[in-house]
């Protein structure tokens, strides 16, 4: 398998970068231009470090490119990480989002081999489909168990997993 | 789960604002405002300066400035803990609600806690017991909770505790522990006379569980890989623990953004019928006498509630079963 080499759009981040800023912006100004009550104040500081965080998250995914190939995945940036397939010891999916209805939400690719930093990937990225199909097989050939949540999400994805049938 | 929390907060806080905003419009529509009903009084009594008090009275409110100069300076003192001043005892609101508040919370949380126990003890019995006694009995009295009105209920066992047991069920404390600072004994007063409030404003949304919580079960229940498992010799407990009951108690986990406006709201008319000092009843006089400050303080934490409870069951649901729904499309 040759290598291919990935990153999240720059339209994805600068839409993360807006919220990271607006979220930031709503909590940080009446802090600093009204005279806040001591416990309305460390709700708006709390929501302030959840967006900073947000930020934070979103410079790293900007830094960081994942190269794909047939044994590793390596998460290149800062906080980095090496996934090497064969020893690949946790494997989650999860479909996310804000609506009532579910629609129009994200899926997030949890990963880790054994002795290495979990990465967690959204389906932004371009080719996460590339990585998912990939982190199946390799869960497959370790005969890791996959959650519920995470077969079918697969299953939504076009991806079987053999061994991963219904079980009690 | 951080881009998650990330984006239901700033979905929360522009919901608030507009909440808040036209909550404040909406209450200051009608004609009038709360001066009104107080110079009426005056001029009925004679008095030849009420004109002249009005001007007085309207100022001191604000209520001569235009709307959203009063909409933004009370919202600007939401951060401050500075809801203005109530127009019926010119005192400003937080004073008027601070016990209010917290008794209402107690009581709303009591209650929440009350519904979840409930309905989920019996909602699985019933699941588990189909069609036995128990689980008719269940759904008899599940029909009965719907039925009744909250304040009907209150009242039956207001007069059931008077005339047969010969105690007072209204209140939240005993009559010496009133507008008296926090104590041991007091909270052991509140304790015993949230009791009737709590089984009250519970009864509808307990009944209502039920019927979803056993609805669920039955069908999870009634799924092949669950029919496997008894066949392959689980034990009853264990077949019934792993997936069938996780599965079915997401739609109850949904339920906690629902529960918490419903309890409120639905508590008010049982909080006037019990005589209860708890929000509710000084909500409802201050729509009457158009006490927009008042009003709109308790719409505001009513939409908190509701809000944070919607987060709370929205980050429950993504952390319990992140899967996708049918007919969801992922962006990429």
């Amino acid at each position: 398998m040759n290598s291919l080499v990935l990153s999240y759009p720059r339209h994805s981040l600068w839409a993360d970068y807006i919220r990271a800023v607006g979220g930031c912006l709503l909590c940080g100004l009446p802090l600093l231009l009204l005279p806040v009550e001591r416990w309305i104040g460390l709700i708006l500081a709390s929501g302030f470090v959840v967006f900073a965080l947000f930020c934070v998250r979103t410079l790293l995914r900007q830094k960081t490119r994942y190269v794909l190939s047939g044994d590793t995945l390596a998460a290149d940036g800062p906080w980095g990480s090496l996934i090497e397939w064969g020893r690949l010891d946790r494997m989650k999916l999860a479909y996310y989002s804000t609506k009532r209805d579910r629609s129009g939400g994200w899926m997030q690719l949890v990963i880790r081999s054994a002795g290495a930093r979990t990465v967690k990937i959204d389906s932004s990225l371009d080719g996460f489909y590339d990585i998912v199909e990939r982190a199946a097989q390799a869960a497959e050939a370790c005969e890791l168990e996959l959650s519920h949540a995470t077969r079918v999400n697969l299953r939504s994805m076009g991806i079987s997993v053999a061994g991963q049938e219904e079980t009690v | 789960m951080l881009n998650y929390v990330a984006r239901r907060l700033l979905l929360m806080i522009p919901t608030l604002f507009v909440i808040s905003l036209i909550v404040y419009m909406i209450i200051n529509m009608p004609p009038g405002d709360c001066v009104t009903s107080q110079i009426d009084e005056l001029l009925s009594r004679g008095d030849a300066n009420a004109l002249a008090r009005a001007d007085e009275l309207r100022a001191l409110y604000g209520l001569d400035h235009s709307v959203w100069y009063r909409f933004f300076h009370w919202i600007g003192g939401v951060f401050r803990w500075d809801f203005g001043l109530s127009c019926q005892d010119t005192v400003p609101v937080k004073d008027l609600i601070g016990e209010r508040l917290m008794l209402t919370i107690v009581m709303e949380s009591c209650t929440i806690i009350f519904i979840w126990t409930v309905s989920f003890v019996i909602g699985v019995y019933a699941a588990t017991h189909q069609y036995k006694f128990g689980d008719y009995a269940a759904s008899f009295v599940g029909f009965l909770g719907l039925a009744i009105p909250n304040f009907l209920l209150a009242l039956v066992l207001l007069y059931v505790g008077k005339v047969y047991f010969g105690v007072s069920i209204g209140g939240l404390m005993d009559p010496e522990f009133i507008e008296k600072p926090m104590s041991w004994d007091k909270f052991v007063s509140v304790a015993k006379h949230l009791v009737i409030p709590t089984i009250v404003i519970g009864t509808s949304g307990t009944a209502g569980m039920i019927r979803r919580l056993r609805a669920n079960l039955l069908d999870e229940l009634q799924k092949q890989y669950v029919v496997t498992g008894r066949a392959k010799g689980l034990s009853p407990f264990k077949l019934l623990v792993k997936y069938p009951l996780r599965h079915a108690i997401n739609p109850f986990v949904a339920d906690i953004g629902h529960l918490l406006p419903e309890v409120v709201s639905g508590s008010v008319i049982v909080s006037v019928v019990l005589s209860l000092p708890t929000m509710g009843p000084m909500l409802l006089n201050a729509l009457k006498t158009q006490d927009v400050n008042l009003a709109a303080t308790f719409l505001l934490f009513v939409a908190v509630l509701t809000v944070i409870g919607m987060l709370i069951s929205d980050l429950l649901l993504a952390a319990l079963d992140p899967r996708i729904r049918f007919g969801a499309a992922g962006e990429k």
